[in-house]
């Protein structure tokens, strides 16, 4: 037995049970969840709203209520969670790919090659989200491939960045110039894409995309000790049985299929990404078991929260979903970072 | 067999009535309008309908009472539920207003939605007039408006043009755009008598300072925001590109009103016999065109 | 059964690192690799670690070529302690032994929990088990690692099936008296379990006390191999260290030396 030298740092690290985290993080989400579902724009009293979604339309306000209440609230609501879930679990892995707690998915060009698709699907063709989700889709695939191909060429993970920075750049002066090209309808709609809105959220939509997003995210979980491993270091992590060609690419897929179909779907939205994985971490600390499931309750709460935001402050406008993220991601963000406190 | 026949007359009665009061229904008088578009609000109060409108949009910058009504945003990315809140009864959507989504889901849920055509034309203009005046159940008003603005407008293009070179200039984010064929913008100078410059450009582009060198507009046209936008007239002058035309030479410099400059919409007759009666685009016609 | 390697040349970016290198590491020995800074230990432990292919020559892990065995497969024989292991995310001490065992993912969290106290109980560091890795010393984290390897080692330990540990340089952040404690673990576990441990060592009196056998290289070639008395021979360490130096039968422990530089 022997004496433990003193630490060096003053700060005794304290970190909080795991299952009660997640389970707190969860009844939050639910909570928030009905929080946004039952108020927006049109108001409705709560006793009114209840007495809808349990017995039906019996009054005639009652038909407007259920509509909203059921077609346009709800699923919005559950769009914003899954939404928010995905992000966050996605960025999650980027930072273990790259150990490095500013990666997000961006970094490998899903973001701008979504952009791009959207971009030249408005610019291009006669648009409608018929056009621009699929074409967003496609864009970033083809983006996060190219940018896998040439990164493997270089060794490490530095390559895979490199060639990212790369693809964006090129993404970047690619819409530049649809950009230009575009008329003064397609410049409004550009910009409007581009700062994010969860607008098209429908049941249809969520059929397809909440599904997806839970199966590609529960196989995401299942790498935690990839992701693990991953911290120790590259040649600990190969040491440990994990290779890492294979891990890169898993983790790489992995975030551009989830990623991408909610670019298509809801345009760009930061921060989410990059910010709540720090969060967590700051709260559970670094392993990913707990990591990844805590940042996707985190992610939905907090898009469902932001969301709600979007919707209630200038009614009867509504605020772009990556306006407020970024307006309340960016400070807060400075503002943790300022504080000095540990990834 | 009476009994039968007693069934049939009664249901076909039913099924009158019930025709009937949804016709009745449909033709009640709307009076909760939501107007999507500057025109289109413009439209609605030039129809003296303006106190049915309950909301519009951003862009619904004319008259002046418009701008204190609730506004849902930008028309081209409108929220369902902001509309709805308004408890709408009929939403007047210029063709333009999005996306196409939200307009499908406003009449899912059982909003009178009636899109009217919004393109730079006069043609456009007309059918607006009468398809809002239609909406709102005043088709007499309609026609009469239309056939009012005909003749203004008529009034308007017979005063003497100018056949001057003039370019239309605004400036809304920093850098200055050129208005190119096909936009509103355009429609006015011609209507007016004028010669856009940059008719060979496709819509709104950045002001090449050379092309407008080579051009030589004689008269510079700016709506008033983007001259605000721009720092006032001396900067607008200092634009590399601008301070070399005639137009500048000549102190040719026009300043409009946004919806007046930018839209087509029923003050269209104004904008070009503002135009026309300036002196100094009078007289830029007369001079010769510079050699080379 | 041995992890070795036969006649191994490699080169690395162009330049010729290892030449003709042939060394064995046997279960239940300690073999001690020592040289001068640059004379390709390193790369020798990682050709052995399975990182870097054989240019000439053959790598082999109980008979079978290295390079064509899969990774998972190697993890569960072999583990590695790298010299400066860099872990800057916060995790738990805990969390970090137990990531020895992410090569048997069979086992369930209860055997897991057990490997890691006992693994940190034969590091001499029982007590850090509920701190954050960040937080310790650098001392404290190099035996954090050690623990970790352990587990490696031990986690569904078949006795006929030998594990092999490779340690780069695992003391250089320890004080005297952990130094000693690390090797002397090490040597007991290499014994009682029939583990095959290569460490790499800048002292020469630590190798002679705590290694079975010594290879001494130079310039990436084999300059001497054998039992202790046999290498470190003045001639020897002249050749590979340029130092002048006593070599000394030790005055306290009968059988090991003592090296004097002079």
């Amino acid at each position: 037995m022997s004496l433990a030298p003193a630490s060096r740092l003053a700060r005794p690290g304290r970190r909080a049970a795991p299952p009660a985290v997640l389970a707190g993080l969860g009844v939050a989400a639910v909570l928030v969840a009905l929080l946004a579902a039952l108020s927006g724009a049109v108001h409705i009293p709560l006793a009114d709203a209840l007495r809808v979604l349990a017995a039906g339309a019996t009054q005639p306000d009652d038909i407007l209520w259920r509509n909203v209440l059921l077609d346009i609230r709800l699923p919005r609501v559950l769009f914003a969670a899954v939404a928010g879930a995905a992000l966050a679990i996605a960025g999650a892995a980027m930072q273990a790919l790259f150990r490095n707690p500013l990666a997000e998915p961006g970094l490998v060009g899903i973001s701008a090659g979504g952009a791009l698709g959207a971009v030249s699907a408005i610019v291009l063709t006669a648009g409608g989200f018929a056009a621009t989700a699929p074409a967003a889709f496609a864009g970033s695939l083809l983006a996060t491939g190219a940018a896998y191909a040439v990164g493997r060429r270089v060794a490490g993970v530095a390559g895979l960045l490199l060639a990212g920075i790369a693809i964006n750049t090129v993404a970047g002066s690619l819409i530049g110039l649809l950009t230009y090209m575009a008329s003064d309808a397609q410049l409004r709609d550009l910009t409007f894409w581009s700062m994010g809105s969860l607008a098209g959220a429908s049941w249809p939509l969520l059929a397809f995309l909440a599904p997806w997003t839970l199966l590609w995210s529960a196989w995401l979980m299942r790498q935690w000790r990839a992701m693990n491993a991953l911290l120790l270091g590259e040649r600990e992590a190969q040491h440990l049985g994990f290779a890492l060609v294979t891990v890169r690419y898993k983790l790489v897929v992995a975030t551009a299929l989830i990623v991408g179909p909610l670019v298509a779907a809801t345009g760009g939205i930061g921060f989410v990404g990059l910010v709540v994985p720090h969060l967590v971490r700051m709260t559970l600390g670094a392993d990913h078991r707990w990591l990844l499931p805590a940042s996707m309750l985190a992610g939905a709460l907090a898009l469902t929260l932001a969301d709600w935001l979007a919707r209630i402050v200038v009614i009867p406008a509504e605020l772009p979903i990556g306006l407020v993220t970024s307006l309340v991601g960016g400070p807060f963000f400075l503002w943790l970072l300022a504080r000095g406190r540990r990834f | 067999m009476a009994a039968s026949l007693l069934k049939i007359v009664a249901a076909a009665w039913a099924a009158a009535c019930m025709a009937a009061a949804a016709h009745a229904a449909q033709d009640a008088p709307a009076r909760r309008v939501v107007a999507l578009g500057g025109t289109v609000t413009e439209i609605v109060y030039a129809l003296g309908q303006g106190d049915r409108l309950v909301g519009n949009d951003l862009s619904s910058l004319y008259p002046e009472a418009a701008t204190k009504l609730p506004r849902v945003g930008y028309y081209r990315t409108v929220p369902v539920e902001g509309v709805l809140a308004l408890k709408p009864d009929l939403i007047l959507a210029s063709d333009q207003a999005g996306p196409p989504d939200a307009m499908a889901r406003l009449r899912e849920v059982g909003v009178r939605v009636q899109v009217v055509s919004d393109q730079p034309s006069v043609r456009s203009l007309q059918d607006r007039i009468r398809q809002i005046a239609r909406a709102l159940d005043v088709p007499e008003r309609g026609e009469q408006l239309a056939r009012s603005v005909d003749a203004a407008l008529s009034a308007a293009r017979a005063l003497p043009e100018s056949h001057a070179r003039s370019v239309l200039i605004m400036n809304r984010t920093g850098t200055p755009l050129g208005a190119g064929g096909g936009t509103a913008a355009s429609l006015v100078l011609e209507l007016s008598g004028l010669v856009n410059v940059l008719a060979d450009q496709e819509g709104y582009k950045p002001l090449s300072a050379e092309a407008l060198g080579a051009r030589a507009p004689q008269v510079i046209v700016v709506p008033r925001l983007s001259l605000d936008a721009a720092g006032g007239k001396q900067k607008l002058l200092a634009l590399p590109g601008v301070a070399a035309t005639p137009a500048a030479a000549n102190d040719c410099i026009v300043v409009m009103d946004d919806l007046l400059a930018l839209g087509t919409g029923p003050r269209l007759p104004q904008a070009i016999r503002a135009l026309k009666e300036t002196d100094c685009v009078a007289r830029a016609g007369q001079s010769p065109r510079p050699a080379g | 059964m041995s992890l070795r390697t036969i006649d191994l040349s490699l080169s690395r970016n162009g330049a010729r690192i290892l030449s003709g290198v042939s060394l064995a590491v046997e279960p239940g020995h300690v073999l001690g690799l020592l040289g001068a800074n640059g004379a390709g230990k390193s790369t020798l432990l990682a050709a052995l670690a399975g990182e870097l292919p054989a240019d000439g020559g053959a790598i082999e892990l109980d008979g079978a070529t290295l390079a064509r065995l899969p990774l998972r497969h190697q993890a569960r024989q072999r583990a590695v302690l790298p010299q400066k292991p860099s872990l800057s995310f916060d995790l738990g001490v805990h969390e970090v032994v137990a990531m020895g065992a992410y090569p048997f993912p069979e086992l369930d969290p209860v055997e897991v929990d057990e490997l890691a106290r006992a693994a940190l109980d034969l590091a001499g560091v029982p007590g850090l088990a509920p701190r954050r890795y960040p937080e310790l010393s650098g001392g404290e984290q190099q035996r954090v690692q050690f623990a970790r390897v352990l587990v490696q080692c031990q986690a569904r330990r078949v006795p006929g099936a030998p594990r092999y540990l490779l340690l780069d340089e695992p003391i250089s952040s320890l004080d005297p008296k952990h130094q000693t404690e690390l090797l002397r673990t090490t040597a007991t576990l290499a014994r009682e379990q029939q583990l095959g441990v290569l460490v790499i060592l800048h002292d020469v009196n630590l190798a002679a006390r705590w290694c079975d056998r010594l290879v001494m290289l130079g310039g990436g070639t084999v300059v001497a191999n054998g039992a202790p008395d046999a290498v470190l021979t003045p001639d020897n360490l002249r050749a590979v260290y340029e130092i002048e130096a006593d070599v000394l039968p030790h005055p306290t422990l009968p059988g090991r030396l003592l090296v004097l530089p002079r």
